[in-house]
């Protein structure tokens, strides 16, 4: 057997290096480096006659207003709120979402009647939803769900579908013929088939319920990270209003990088969908 | 467990496609005993995999019916097995995963799936590669995935569509040494779809040639090379000239008949 004497042909599972991972930081450090000394150049720049300083802080006084927030306990609770929000939300949409979208796939005239509808729903403004759960639940924790769950509810349900659209059917067939059936397949075949694109539809889900949660937390919660933005607005603390939106970018960026971006590199990895390099 | 005995009668595929329906098979009827290992050749287009597929349960034929051990199939089943042309392992497993999936399927217990998985894997010579995953293999390596994984289920019918087309001469002949031997160790009823006449010929003990669409039995051709056979045996050489004859006659007769009068 010559086959059988050569190596495997790639190792491409194995996890990147610490060091490949600090170099890939490099960059985006230095871009974050290069936006703050470019905005205290335009602070020092700018007289103050033409864009006072009270509308347009530079990056010291929103530092400032940042310490000034975690010394006083604001800043953490407001993440702690905002992210078990989220959590919640979120999970309730990929669960409602993983069923909307296997009845799709699975029947298919119900999925094609209904496609238009949830792709309408996907790109409609999760602000939109605001007023209708203010009236339902009131100024309440159920109505900033209400809107985070709507809110990424469809785009999680498109994505999903198109994910296991992707499975091979020959892959179904052959699990079929070797006896499995219906949740069996589903579990044991469907899901791991569909995983990368599964993982790229939840990092979709994800931004949008982000983008639902925040939106809706400016606009009517009394703890939040939303709603410390607006509260920078209400006593015209334009320090406080970017301190935060620098918060809520931040935190994006991490649960992107940190979650999503890392799982999904795991499960290309295993299928050997990305070069090892 | 020792091979079935399977029986096609009259069996024919229709399709309605979108160009109006087409007749894929029509009126087949084949015996095939206990352990026996039969080919079939045919041009392409002319329905063998389907065929194939109606044996395995994953179709439904028009006409006529399948009878294993004298008792018709409905459906898919695990005594019935399919090594497909591009093997359809699983990538999100590894070797070892692939061949249990059959039996953690049918809820075989683990120590009796350990022992099982380890002789399909010695069988197939994957021992150094048992936690490797599909990308890390090379397609003859797969395709032997793919038999072992078949194989473990010890199926009264094995049922290969095509299942080294896709790879290269020198591996495709040493796979059919494999397929050879591990038929002679285990004596399970075999069907073997392919439109390489040489290996129709080298493998089976009786070769059936297909017509073009609709496919109808042209042939039945008996094979008595001794076993195991390789590609230069005289036997052999014979049935390939004589399975070519018949394929090039059904050509020509076909096209023939296609010209208007």
């Amino acid at each position: 057997m010559v086959e059988s004497r050569q190596g495997p042909v790639v190792t491409s599972d194995r996890e990147p290096s610490v060091w490949r991972r600090v170099r890939d930081l490099v960059p985006i450090v230095l871009i974050a480096i290069a936006f703050v000394a470019l905005w205290e150049l335009l602070i020092r720049v700018v007289p103050d006659s033409i864009w006072p300083r009270y509308l347009f802080p530079g990056p010291a006084q929103v530092a400032t207003s940042l310490v000034s927030l975690w010394t006083g306990g604001l800043l953490l609770r407001a993440v702690v709120a905002t992210l078990a929000r989220l959590g919640v939300g979120f999970l309730i949409s990929l669960v409602l979402g993983a069923i909307l979208a296997f009845l799709m796939v699975h029947f298919h005239t119900f999925g094609k009647g209904i496609q238009p509808y949830v792709l309408g729903l996907q790109t409609f403004p999760s602000i939109a939803w605001v007023p209708l759960a203010l009236i339902w639940f009131g100024f309440s924790e159920a109505a900033l769900l209400f809107v985070t769950i709507v809110g990424s509810l469809f785009a999680v349900t498109v994505s999903f579908a198109d994910a296991l659209r992707t499975v091979p059917p020959v892959y179904l067939k052959a699990a079929r013929n070797m006896g499995s059936d219906g949740m069996d397949l589903i579990l044991r075949v469907t899901v791991p088939a569909a995983l990368p694109h599964l993982i790229s539809a939840a990092k979709i889900g994800w931004s949008f319920a982000w983008r639902s949660l925040i939106g809706a937390e400016v606009i009517f919660a009394t703890v939040g990270l939303g709603f410390l933005v607006n509260q920078g607005r209400d006593n015209l603390n334009l320090p406080q209003v970017m301190g935060m939106m620098v918060v809520i970018l931040v935190i994006g960026v991490l649960v992107d990088r940190g979650v999503f971006s890392r799982t999904q590199e795991w499960a290309s990895r295993r299928r050997g969908l990305l070069p090892s390099g | 467990m020792k091979g079935a005995a399977l029986k096609l009668v009259m069996v024919g595929k229709r399709f309605k496609g979108k160009a109006g329906p087409t007749e894929a098979l029509r009126d087949i009827n084949l015996n095939i005993s206990e352990g026996e290992f039969v080919t079939i050749v045919g041009p392409s287009g002319c329905g063998k995999s389907t065929l194939l597929n109606i044996v395995a349960g994953l179709e439904e034929s028009t006409t006529g019916w399948v009878e294993m051990n004298g008792h018709r199939v409905h459906g898919p089943g695990a005594e019935r097995i399919v090594v497909f042309q591009d093997g359809a392992v699983f990538p999100w497993l590894d070797v070892w995963g692939n061949i249990q999936f059959g039996l953690r399927v049918a809820g075989v217990r683990r120590a009796e799936r350990e022992t099982r998985v380890e002789e399909y894997v010695r069988m197939v010579q994957l021992e150094k590669f048992a936690h490797a995953r599909m990308h890390e293999l090379s397609g003859g390596m797969r395709q032997r995935v793919a038999l072992a994984r078949a194989l473990v289920l010890r199926p009264r019918v094995l049922l290969m569509d095509e299942p080294f087309a896709a790879l290269d001469v020198h591996t495709r002949e040493e796979m059919q040494t494999v397929v050879q031997d591990l038929w002679l160790k285990s004596g399970t009823t075999t069907l073997f779809v392919t439109h390489d006449v040489r290996e129709a010929a080298v493998l089976g003990g009786r070769i059936v040639v297909l017509s073009q669409r609709p496919g109808t039995v042209s042939a039945v051709l008996t094979n008595n090379a001794p076993r195991p056979r390789k590609l230069d045996h005289p036997e052999v050489a014979e049935q390939i000239r004589r399975s070519n004859e018949i394929l090039k006659a059904e050509v020509q007769w076909s096209n023939q008949d296609k010209v208007p009068l």
